[in-house]
């Protein structure tokens, strides 16, 4: 029976009602009616209107839906091919501007889709990839949130042994410090060394935990051995070409004592990981110090987990605080810190899933180079807004061309033509716009790809043999083809015959309005982006300009000096005796990223008990380090060789001296781990980090055995002076080539990232400018046409040439002037926001907006003028005489 | 002899207009079919089977009088057509026949 209180979902009957065949629809409908009351009986309504919906949605089909009017019938279709294209050639100039905005928009779309896609792809490879996790560690210091992912030795054991939901975990160890990195390699049995970088240290469990495909050698058992080492196809095939290295030796920095085992061979990590060694050198039997290995409070080891399938990660993040009770803190109670309690209490872990690692890293401190999300955003922002303009664009001109085909609509309805045919034939032909603007965007994005590479660091191709490509193109540019041909339709086809046959048709109005809305957006979008452009390269030649505190000019690095020995110091005395070379220093720390880093607690003498440690870097160099710098000293003096005492004495910066509290540093002492030294001097803070991060505190003590020697050369003929480097070193080192790296040159690598980031928003700028003015020059042609005869009887009645010229372009620099008015404070926003990233940074002046506002307007003003000027010089009898 | 196309579910839909002729209609149909072959389908399926029938001329549908349980809509009734009958004896026939020639299967298949 049917029941009164229950109705079935409204919309889905109006749906029903929409969609079906009339001679359909008693059927269909009432059969639903019939089920939903039954329904309605036996269970809840709730649920008998769920299986209504479903019965409507599921009656959906090609059989049961109404015949719509613009069916497409082949014979249409192919009229409407017909009209297209002759209205293709017929405006050659419109025409072309329209396809090839589109075409540029396109390209760009498509590669920065390819550089999301290739983003995106970072470590997806795994099959276990949803229960593995890379452990992170939280400090929570009122609100300020750091984020790091190193972790002391024992804690991978700890992990597996405590945790049943730890299925099992691994440990890598990429710190210089402990000899990864790079190091100098032979065969045993030759003598020439070759650098090579990518060296860890690896266990075993990495293996399986990270699924590092072992090519040769057994996978169980690759690394178990002491003094193994897996490295990957690429170097295997260097080093052993043609035979299987399993089982032959490595030798490291021309120590012949301790040679390497090869354990397996690896296929080489794909570009898509977060992580690209090609040298895994055992844990296994390895300490680097007596006890290290159980040693709680040093954290070094990157710490990898695989989970049990049904752990919970949530839950055993917080299970893990147990670490922190059992082992971090009576270690460090029984190392005397007082503050440890206090300190572990704004301590947690996380465990970030490991395909999070390359976009979702932005605070956390691993030394790895990877992406970011946000940059993924931004760019498909900027992608989806260059599409949007060259949208734009296409309904603008379309509208704006709409009085030539008035008529055309006109005497097409008269004979009979239903509006549906028309909406039908002007989607056709933006359809046909955007199939043509595809092909021609495609071949532009694959002619660009090579420099686009180049610029974005990347190695993306575009993906021909993937079956997807080519439909997927396909239905983007049919569905491209329809927006950008909607409103255009839909407001072509709304002519009435009887007003434009009349020769009434007005051109102002609504779509005037709309078109100027769409010119403002497009000049918005322009002009953050030209602001983007210029706080970007700001902010760049700041750093690259800034005083950092030392002198990156002239200083030369040779590195790999450490396979010399005692040597070392003799290459040294050579090299000050070369005419070009003014002072040379031996180091491994140097004030640019990439080089020997370490973290060490500093307290004042005495105070280790009573106070939490001051964090810095403890460098180690020798006596002629700050000179040849170019640092300089604040108070107190340099290292001097003539002071045997200062093998024991530390210099420390003023960012230390104040950390500690020292108000007059120089004689005081301080501690580090142990040893209590003397402070000799202060020296001026000077940049040895990415200017991203605030300068650390700093002590420098002197070393006898570094791997690097920087020369600081005062010579015009840099060629010769590197000539003569070379022939130093080769005397010292004839089995090892000669390795140098400019300081300035490192120095600038450092922010390749903010120059990168320059060049690919100044490409895009340029890119959206350009197909912004596309538009512009088109629409200010049309405008000159259509008011032509208004113009030439101006003239004629007296009207001068700027007179006109200032009618024609008024109208469109005051679009342009609405469009600076809402972009500075939004481009100011954004640009804030980006700079909030760098500890030291430009303030954002208003020369950056007038700038930014010129070139607007003067690109506009160039842009119109051509038409304008032509529309003002044109004589009048020209456009007056026609009629 | 002219092939006959009728898909499984269109002949056990066809099966089903047989039994309750001249009364089948859309809800009745896929009731029996949950029922009797224990096949629970949407009432789409049926529909569009329904319509295939009839454009293949197997059944042919009139409507009954008003109704007060669909909301005084009419339900479209079906019976079957003499070529209907037809094509369902000659699928049988065929199966029996091939049934019949099955190694060591006893022949007496009765299809109810």
């Amino acid at each position: 029976m049917s029941s009164p209180d229950h109705h079935p979902p409204r919309w889905a009957d109006r749906f029903l009602e929409w969609y079906c065949k009339p001679e359909l629809l008693e059927e269909i409908q009432g059969d639903a009616y019939e089920l939903f009351y039954k329904r309605v009986e036996r269970s809840d309504p709730k649920k008998a209107g769920r299986r209504f919906i479903w019965d409507v949605l599921r009656s959906f089909r090609l059989s049961t839906i109404k015949h719509l009017n613009f069916k497409l019938s082949p014979d249409m279709l192919k009229s409407n091919f017909k009209i297209a294209w002759r209205h293709l050639f017929k405006q050659k100039l419109f025409s072309a501007i329209k396809i090839g905005g589109f075409a540029l928009g396109i390209a760009a779309c498509l590669l920065i889709a390819l550089f999301i896609r290739d983003e995106l792809r970072y470590d997806q490879r795994y099959q276990e990839k949803d229960r593995i996790y890379r452990l992170l560690g939280v400090m929570n210091d009122e609100g300020d949130i750091m984020k790091g992912v190193h972790f002391p030795a024992p804690m991978a054991k700890a992990l597996i042994e405590d945790y049943p939901e730890v299925e099992t975990a691994g440990r890598f160890l990429s710190s210089e410090l402990f000899g990864a990195g790079s190091r100098e390699v032979r065969r045993a049995a030759e003598q020439q060394n070759t650098f090579e970088s990518g060296f860890i240290f690896a266990d075993q469990e990495l293996l399986d935990i990270l699924e590092i495909p072992i090519v040769q050698g057994d996978p169980k058992k690759a690394l178990a051995q002491p003094n193994t080492v897996v490295i990957s196809q690429s170097k295997a095939e260097k080093y052993f070409p043609n035979e299987n290295p399993v089982g032959k030796e490595l030798v490291l920095d021309n120590n012949g004592e301790e040679p390497l085992t090869v354990g397996g061979v690896m296929a080489d990590f794909p570009k898509t990981s977060h992580i690209h060694p090609d040298f895994l050198m055992t844990m296994a039997g390895r300490e680097f110090w007596p006890g290290e290995q159980n040693f709680w409070r040093a954290n070094n080891y990157h710490t990898y987990v695989r989970l049990q399938p049904d752990a919970n990660p949530e839950q055993l993040e917080e299970n893990l605080m147990g670490i922190l009770e059992k082992y971090v803190l009576p270690a460090q109670v029984a190392a005397g810190n007082v503050d440890a309690e206090k300190t572990l209490k704004k301590a947690s872990f996380e465990l970030q899933p490991i395909e999070d690692i390359h976009l979702y890293s932005e605070n956390i401190h691993d030394r790895l180079t990877h992406g970011d999300i946000r940059f993924v955003w931004m760019f498909g922002g900027i992608a989806g807004f260059i599409l949007l303009i060259a949208c734009i664009n296409f309904i603008n001109l379309s509208t704006a061309k709409s009085a030539n085909r008035a008529k055309e609509v006109g005497l097409r309805k008269v004979v009979g033509s239903y509006r549906s045919h028309l909406i039908n034939q002007f989607l056709t032909e933006s359809v046909l716009f955007s199939l043509l603007s595809f092909v021609i965007g495609l071949t532009l994005a694959w002619v660009l790809l090579p420099y686009f590479n180049q610029l974005a660091g990347k190695q993306l191709v575009i993906p021909t043999n993937e079956w997807w490509l080519l439909p997927l193109l396909l239905v983007a540019a049919v569905l491209i083809g329809l927006l950008a041909g909607l409103y255009p339709s839909l407001y072509l086809s709304g002519f009435q015959p009887i007003q434009v046959l009349k020769g009434k048709f007005s051109r102002s109005g609504k779509s005037s309005k709309m078109r100027n809305v769409l010119v403002v957006f497009q000049f918005t979008t322009s002009i953050i982006l030209i602001i983007g452009t210029f706080v970007i390269y700001q902010q760049m030649n700041f750093i690259l300009n800034k005083k950092l505190g030392f002198d990156k000019e002239q200083v030369v690095t040779l590195q790999g000096a450490g396979t010399l020995g005692d040597r070392t110091k003799a290459l040294k005395e050579e090299l000050l005796k070369l005419p070009s070379v003014e002072n040379a220093t031996l180091s491994d720390y140097l004030p640019v990223v990439g080089t020997k880093r370490n973290g060490n607690g500093f307290w004042k003498e005495g105070k280790t008990k009573e106070e939490s440690p001051v964090y810095g870097q403890m460098w180690r160099v020798d006596h002629d380090y700050i000179e040849t710098m170019g640092m300089k000293m604040v108070a107190g003096r340099d290292f001097s060789v003539a002071m045997p005492t200062d093998s024991q004495a530390v210099i420390i910066n003023q960012t230390l001296a104040r950390e500690l509290g020292l108000e007059d540093p120089v004689g005081k002492r301080i501690t580090n781990s142990g040893f209590v030294s003397e402070v000799i001097g202060v020296v001026e803070d000077f940049h040895f980090e990415n200017m991203k991060n605030e300068i650390e505190g700093l002590c420098i003590a002197i070393t006898d055995q570094p791997a690097a020697i920087s020369v600081k050369l005062n010579t015009s003929d840099m060629g010769a002076a590197i000539d003569n480097l070379t022939a130093t070193w080769d005397r010292f080192a004839p089995n090892q080539t000669i390795r140098y790296e400019f300081l300035d040159d490192s120095f600038a690598l450092m922010y390749s990232d903010v120059k990168r980031m320059g060049q690919i928003f100044t490409s895009f700028a340029i890119l959206a400018i350009i197909v912004a003015c596309l538009g512009l020059f088109a629409l200010s042609a049309f405008m000159a046409e259509q008011r032509s005869k208004e113009m030439s009887i101006r003239k004629v009645l007296g009207a001068s040439v700027p007179n006109i010229f200032r009618m024609l372009t008024q109208g469109f620099l005051t679009l342009v002037l609405i469009a600076l008015v809402i972009a500075v404070p939004l481009g100011w926003y954004l640009m804030k926001k980006w700079l909030q990233d760098y500890e030291y940074r430009i303030e954002i002046g208003w020369e950056v907006f007038a700038f930014a506002g010129t070139i607007a307007l003067l690109i506009a003003v160039l842009t119109i003028s051509y038409q304008a000027i032509r529309a003002a010089t044109d004589n009048p009898i020209k456009a007056l005489g026609q009629e | 002899m002219e092939r006959i196309y009728l898909g499984e579910f269109e002949e056990l839909v066809l099966l089903v207009v047989a039994v309750q002729q001249g009364e089948a209609y859309g809800v009745g149909v896929m009731e029996a079919l949950e029922d009797e072959a224990n096949r629970s389908v949407n009432i789409s399926a049926v529909h569009a089977a329904l319509r295939r029938l009839e454009s293949k001329g197997f059944v042919k549908s009139e409507w009954s009088e008003a109704t007060a349980e669909r909301g005084g809509r009419r339900k479209r009734l079906f019976s079957i057509t003499q070529e209907g009958s037809m094509a369902l004896t000659q699928v049988r026939d065929v199966r029996v026949n091939l049934w019949r020639q099955i190694p060591g299967f006893s022949p007496n298949i009765s299809f109810g």
